[in-house]
């Protein structure tokens, strides 16, 4: 399909929205309502251009102006400037921007007037200040000055929608994004625009937002109308430090944006990645990163007559070479959290080898593994039947979630131009129709089975058997799963904690057996964030080892960023984030850094390698794991093979053949082998909001905690005043 | 308290004026809330919701539908509601003065009701018929037109005596197969389709 954008002829894809053969002709046109994973609506009218497509005349010749070899299909100019983003680009349509017409130029400066009409001029107060489209689009599109001599149409300020969505009504552009996604992404109808013309406002009657995918309206809300609580009147824009990462609260592995400020972590927004995550996160990992910033342990602490002490790592080493002195290391048992990077993996795997030692454990980790072909989360997003097994997707991975709702609304993924994902896919449609019959959900309630056309119920209490009532079926329900999985052409069958947690023997063969007979690709959620990509490694105890759930038999242990709430029989070496119960219990404890401010590779739910990237947070002399086991390996006189990421790279190329230097944005799928499985003994249970994720009220937004030096007291502190 | 329980006949032949769909029974939500509004004079929170859970959808579309609307009311309206145009015309005509003075002849503003539950106000966007301006709706019933403050004062009057004069023009306004509009007393209002000429080309 031929397009010419301002003079310039590009080749598209039929489809395309006029919006995207804009930015593909490499111009540009400002757009507010318009998102790339939303239904365009047209209702900013800012994306103004002026566009003409050829006639045919009634013998289906074309419509032709000039003479002779010169003549060309005619083009017919629509009267008046068009809305690009719900226009679709035709054979032949010619589009003029503002670049090249004066009356697109004019009507987007006319309708930005128009925008600001009801918009106040808070940028310098404004959270949103210096990230804003509209202050971006102003200044390019706008007329540069205001006519406006008059006082603007004011509302309510601070209107809390929740605890973590603040709302300034008079900022509100009426673009409907946020209105749009909740309908459109999480399936939650709960804000609408309230009241009409100049009185619009956004609310909800539901009594506040639910909680599980609200924070997403704070990155999408064009202008600082929608704000997260959290991060408000923390810092502008241009002071934090934007660190694009890796989430490692799930499995999901959700690209986000760290954004830091003076050592704090601040807050977090979405980054996209189509592959995982789109643009959407989850709200546990938005709002809860409290704990990154608040009562880290900075420095080493040493047991001295029975307290800890604060120290420093040389210390630290000679009380643990004392402390060891008289350890067989072989005894020396070694526990990691599961969210710990590849790298850190490695680099235990290497230092147990060396030391010789067979209690090695990772936690959380489920006993079994899975051997079907594995489902990526695009492939459960456009999947034509889902089958959820015992998985509450809420606290065990929730961008997953919001996957299986794209592929009820029929699993249209918007296309990828070099610009970028398409900024307006006509094919999204607000009030999208749902096919509840591709879902079934098979295991305890939870909110995903609210969308469930076929809904078995098999209590965990009763210690059901989730995978018999699949395979073998009693009910007429079950039947109608087993039926949807046969009948469907690309299945993707879910396993969650409630089917991983206490396998049968035959588990594995009746999964693989399953997957071979219906097709079905098999998403298992790991029980940790990385867990699938430590199972790789051989982290698990060795014959006569000790696992996780004796550590308190071990004779002595090392313990990084897990809290079991005991230690071992003798000397016990904590290596945590913070002060928690197991490190007050511990003789030394060591200061680690959060995987905000690690570098290093995770591998997610799908098997993706993911890359960490550092954030600037203050941590005082905290270390990743890979640096605290070579200090550990110096108290134990061992000298270890990986002392560093760079030597854990490269054992981790020897090792897994995997090479994790540069991995792209978006991760990439790569097979690493073998697993290593073993009993747990425990049974874990997935829990995404950790207490000390809960977020604390943020003193600068709330007067009641401002603490107000008396010799600098104003008069008019505490007094209402400002925008009020 | 449920409004819809017994009267199943009548909600499923609401329902049955729209596809069966589920984008169908949300259409049902205005006759629903024309339902209950006729019934109490206003739709409380809890029949919203009721009306929500019987489309299928959520009580913050439901308020989104009804503010969209200035007919719906979320709270009680006197026995005369008095919605007085406040568009162009009718403000040229002197709407405003009106609505001023009723508001304090009556000591009521929009939302509330007069203590003797007579009375309510509100400000309403042109109700077509600004060759009469100014207008002044009473409930669903019709338009009192051409409302000066003699007018109104006289209105007022026979309303608290609970005597109402019959509006001058009821609400369906009879519309006659030529466009022609006819008031209560049959007189015409404006023009008919036979009325209008073509303009020809030496005129403009
Ligand atoms: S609150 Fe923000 S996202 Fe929602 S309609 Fe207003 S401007 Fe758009
Ligand atoms: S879904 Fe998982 S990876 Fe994504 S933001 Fe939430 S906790 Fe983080
Ligand atoms: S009208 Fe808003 S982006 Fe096109
Ligand atoms: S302006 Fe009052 S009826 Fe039209």
């Amino acid at each position: 399909m031929k397009v010419v954008v301002d003079g310039h002829e590009l080749d598209l894809p039929a489809g395309t929205s006029a919006i995207d053969a804009v930015f593909a002709a490499g111009r540009d046109v400002p757009y507010f309502c318009a998102h790339s994973y939303l239904s365009p609506v047209g209702a900013c009218r800012m994306c103004l251009i002026e566009s003409g497509s050829p006639r045919k005349n009634p013998d289906g010749t074309f419509v032709m102006e000039g003479e002779g070899d010169a003549a060309k299909p005619k083009i017919f100019w629509f009267p008046k400037p068009m809305a690009a983003c719900t226009m679709q680009a035709t054979e032949g349509m010619h589009i003029r921007t503002a670049a090249t017409s004066e009356v697109v130029a004019k009507s987007q400066a006319g309708m930005m007037e128009f925008t600001l009409l009801n918009h106040p001029l808070d940028c310098p107060t404004c959270d949103k200040g210096g990230a804003c489209e509209l202050q971006d689009r102003a200044f390019e599109y706008g007329y540069g000055a205001s006519r406006f001599g008059f006082d603007r149409r004011h509302a309510d300020k601070h209107y809390p929608l929740s605890d973590f969505i603040i709302l300034d009504q008079e900022r509100c552009i009426h673009c409907k994004r946020c209105v749009r996604y909740f309908e459109e992404v999480p399936g939650q109808e709960v804000l609408d625009f309230i009241e009409r013309g100049g009185h619009t406002f956004i609310d909800t009657e539901e009594g506040g937002l639910p909680v599980g995918f609200q924070g997403n309206i704070a990155d999408i809300c064009p202008v600082g109308a929608l704000l997260d609580n959290v991060a408000r009147f923390r810092g502008r824009n241009w002071e934090y430090d934007h660190n694009p990462t890796t989430c490692t609260l799930c499995p999901v592995g959700c690209s986000i944006t760290v954004d830091a400020r003076n050592g704090r972590l601040e807050r977090i927004v979405a980054g996209e990645n189509r592959e995982v995550n789109e643009a959407w996160i989850c709200d546990a990992g938005r709002f809860g990163h409290g704990f990154a910033s608040e009562g880290r342990l900075t420095g080493p602490l040493v047991r001295v007559n029975g307290e800890l002490r604060e120290t420093t790592w040389d210390d630290a080493i000679a009380a643990m070479r004392q402390g060891l002195a008289y350890t067989n290391p072989a005894d020396l048992g070694l526990y990691l959290g599961s969210d710990s990077t590849l790298e850190e993996g490695v680099a235990l795997e290497a230092l147990a080898g060396l030391l010789g030692t067979r209690s090695v454990d990772h936690w959380p980790r489920y006993p079994v593994g899975v051997n079907a072909p594995a489902a990526t989360m695009t492939d459960v997003a456009t999947a034509d039947a889902v089958v959820i097994l015992g998985a509450d997707l809420g606290e065990e991975a929730p961008v997953l979630e919001l996957r299986v709702m794209e592929m009820l609304r029929g699993g249209i993924i918007p296309p990828e131009f070099p610009h970028g994902t398409a900024i307006a896919d006509l094919r999204l449609v607000e009030r999208p129709a749902r096919h509840p019959e591709r879902l079934a959900v098979i295991g305890p309630d939870s909110r995903l089975a609210g969308h469930a056309g076929i809904r078995v119920t098999v209590e965990r209490a009763s210690g059901g058997d989730l995978l018999g009532a699949l395979l073998n079926p009693r009910t007429d329900e079950a039947r109608a799963v087993l039926k949807l999985l046969t009948d469907a052409k690309q299945p993707v069958v879910i396993l969650g904690a409630d089917v991983l947690n206490s396998p049968s023997g035959a588990f594995a063969t009746q999964i693989s057996d399953l997957a071979m007979r219906t097709g079905a690709k098999v998403l298992a959620i790991p029980a940790g964030p990385n867990s699938n990509g430590l199972s790789h490694l051989n982290l698990v105890p060795r014959m006569g080892g000790l696992g996780y759930a004796r550590l308190s038999d071990a004779p002595a242990a090392f313990i990084s960023r897990l809290d079991p709430g005991k230690r071992a029989r003798g000397f016990t070496v904590v290596h945590d984030t913070h002060l928690t119960d197991t490190a007050r219990l511990a003789d030394v404890v060591l200061p680690a850094v959060t995987n905000y401010e690690k570098r290093g590779t995770i591998v997610n739910l799908e098997g993706r390698l993911l890359p960490l990237r550092q954030s600037a947070l203050n941590a005082g002399e905290a270390a990743d794991l890979t640096r605290t086991l070579a200090a550990l390996a110096e108290a134990l006189g061992v000298r270890t093979k990986v002392r560093g990421l760079k030597s854990a790279q490269a054992l981790l190329r020897e090792r897994l053949g995997v090479n994790v230097e540069n991995l792209p944005e978006s991760g990439v799928i790569q097979s690493l082998g073998q697993r290593h499985e073993a009993p747990t003994g425990l049974r874990h249970t997935p829990n995404l909001w950790t207490e000390r994720m809960v977020p604390k009220p943020n003193p600068s937004s709330d007067p009641r905690h401002l603490t107000i030096d008396p010799r600098w007291e104003l008069p008019m502190a505490g007094q209402p005043g400002g925008d009020d | 308290m449920s409004y819809f329980a017994d009267k199943q006949p009548l909600v499923a032949d609401i329902f049955s004026r729209y596809p069966a769909s589920p984008q169908g029974r949300r259409s049902a939500l205005m006759p629903l809330l024309r339902e209950v509004q006729n019934a109490f004079g206003y739709v409380s929170e809890t029949h919203a919701a009721e009306i929500a859970s019987l489309c299928g959808t959520t009580a913050t579309e439901v308020r989104s539908v009804m503010s969209f609307y200035s007919t719906y009311h979320t709270v009680p309206t006197g026995k005369y509601h008095l919605q007085v145009c406040s568009t162009l015309m009718c403000a040229l005509a002197g709407s405003d003065e009106l609505w001023d003075h009723l508001v304090s002849t009556l000591d009521v503003q929009p939302g509330e009701v007069t203590g003797d539950g007579r009375f309510s106000v509100q400000k309403v966007e042109c109700l077509g018929s600004c060759g009469t301006a100014p207008v002044v709706q009473i409930g669903d019933e019709g338009y009192y037109e051409n409302v000066t403050r003699a007018k109104c004062d006289r209105l007022i009057k026979a309303m608290r005596a609970d005597i109402p004069p019959p509006p001058d023009n009821p609400v369906p306004v009879t519309v006659r197969e030529d466009g022609r509009q006819m008031t209560a007393k049959g007189e015409r209002v404006g023009a008919s389709i036979h009325d209008l000429a073509p303009l020809t080309g030496s005129e403009a």
